[in-house]
Order: C-alpha cells, then sequence, then structure tokens
C-alpha cells in the first residue's frame, strides 16, 4: 500500500485533502457547539421559532453560525470532489469540476446568509 | 490511450468493494459512505430550514414533525453517521500526517468502539429531551 503520508503524495489533490482535514477539524468544534446550542440545551431537542429568534439576537452566535456553514459546506464539497477525483478524469474536466463545486459552495453559503438575515430582520 | 470508460467506472468504485478486503478498506468506505449521507443530509438540512423564512406558523409546525418518535429515530442515524465519519475522520488526519501509522488498526476499532458507547449516550438523551 502507497504511504499515507499527505505531504509524500505527488498529485495534485493534496491541498484538497489538506483543507479538508483542516475543516475537519474545525467541524468537531463546532458542530459540538451546533449540537449544544440547538439540541441538547433547547428544550424538547429542537428550537421553535420564538427559540431561534431569541438565539440570533447575538451577533456574536451569527458569526459563529456563518462560520459553521461556510466550514461544513468547504469540507461536504472537498468531499464530493475527492470522489469525483477518483474516476481519473482529465485535467480539463477536473478543473472544471473544482469550479463548478466553487460556485455550489459560494450559492450555498448565500442561501445561508440570506436566510439569516432574513430571520434576524423579522425579529 | 486512455483507460476504457467501464474500467475507469470499476476503478472509482473499488471503494464500495469491500469483499475480502482489510480493516483498512472497510474503514475507508465507511467514511465515504457516511460522508456521502451526511452531504445529502446536509443539504437536506439547508432546504427544511428555508421554513424559517416563513415565519412562526411554518416553523413550529415542522418542530411537532421533528418532535415525533419516528423522526428522533432519524435523528439517531444522522448522529452514528456523524460520530463515524468524524471519529473516523481524526484517524484519518493523524495517520495523514505520520502520526500512529503502525496503529492505524488499533485506533480504527478503539474509536469506533467510543462511536458506538456515544451513541448509546446520545440515543438516550435523544429519547429523554
Amino acid at each position: 500500500m502507497n504511504s499515507h503520508n499527505v505531504f509524500e503524495r505527488r498529485q495534485s489533490p493534496s491541498w484538497g485533502w489538506f483543507w479538508q482535514a483542516f475543516t475537519g477539524l474545525g467541524l468537531v468544534v463546532l458542530l459540538a457547539l451546533h449540537m449544544i446550542a440547538h439540541h441538547f440545551v433547547a428544550e424538547g431537542g429542537i428550537r421553535d421559532y420564538a427559540g431561534v429568534a431569541e438565539y440570533l439576537r447575538n451577533p456574536v452566535i451569527v458569526l459563529l453560525e456563518v462560520l459553521f456553514l461556510v466550514t461544513v459546506t468547504a469540507h461536504a464539497l472537498l468531499g464530493v470532489r475527492a470522489v469525483l477525483f477518483d474516476f481519473g478524469l482529465s485535467q480539463r474536466t477536473e478543473r472544471r469540476i473544482s469550479r463548478a463545486l466553487a460556485v455550489i459552495g459560494i450559492l450555498t453559503v448565500g442561501y445561508g446568509i440570506w436566510l439569516t438575515w432574513t430571520i434576524t430582520q423579522a425579529i | 490511450m486512455p483507460p476504457h470508460p467501464l474500467s475507469r467506472i470499476r476503478r472509482a468504485a473499488q471503494w464500495g468493494d469491500v469483499r475480502s478486503r482489510g480493516l483498512g478498506m472497510i474503514a475507508y468506505t465507511l467514511n465515504r459512505v457516511t460522508g456521502l449521507g451526511l452531504v445529502v443530509y446536509l443539504y437536506l438540512h439547508l432546504i427544511v430550514l428555508s421554513l424559517l423564512a416563513g415565519g412562526p406558523s411554518s416553523w413550529d409546525a415542522f418542530v411537532q414533525i421533528a418532535r415525533s418518535p419516528a423522526f428522533l429515530v432519524l435523528d439517531v442515524i444522522l448522529i452514528a453517521g456523524w460520530l463515524i465519519h468524524g471519529l473516523n475522520g481524526l484517524r484519518v488526519t493523524l495517520t495523514g500526517f505520520g502520526i500512529g501509522l503502525r496503529s492505524q488498526k488499533v485506533m480504527f476499532v478503539v474509536l469506533m468502539a467510543v462511536a458506538v458507547v456515544a451513541l448509546a449516550a446520545m440515543a438516550v438523551m435523544v429519547f429523554s429531551a
């Protein structure tokens, strides 16, 4: 079996691997916070609308939620990229996939920010 | 000459075939299956969250469904997914940086045992909330 050491790899996806590991470690902390805040301390295991509105009044919380969204989206799409790159595609196709996934990532984060903004404006 | 399309698909799908493979391949497959499942969940979750834009009536109607026992079973499956993926991911990260290469199998077994214990504890929490 080949070496698992990322720095000994010669293929181009190694930066993707590094960022996936980095965002993965970040998710350990961010997902723990998300679970505690939204489910473990929330009455009935999930916040109702009033509970969500109350929670999002804190700007630090809004920032943390957006950071969580960016991190989880990057991690998820880098994972999809790794699965697709296993198909042994041409460099051109790989570049197209990377670009398409970047667009999907930006749209995803944009949607999340729009939704958060909409809720904070409604309260 | 480029590889035949079928062989390319076979090569890309190799991780899905765990027959007569070692523990390492099973760990790799487990990480991909849970990972892809979590990507699907992430987007379902984001779509459901759009109900918040509809105000209290639409979100609180969903909250009622989310608190039903059948939905809580789905929550436990989700927790199992991210516990397996997260703990196995820690092993992948460590070994990727050259740490614990020789104790990978032990690490995998220990981390999955941790996942089982944590899942049991969280399942109790989910159903008693």
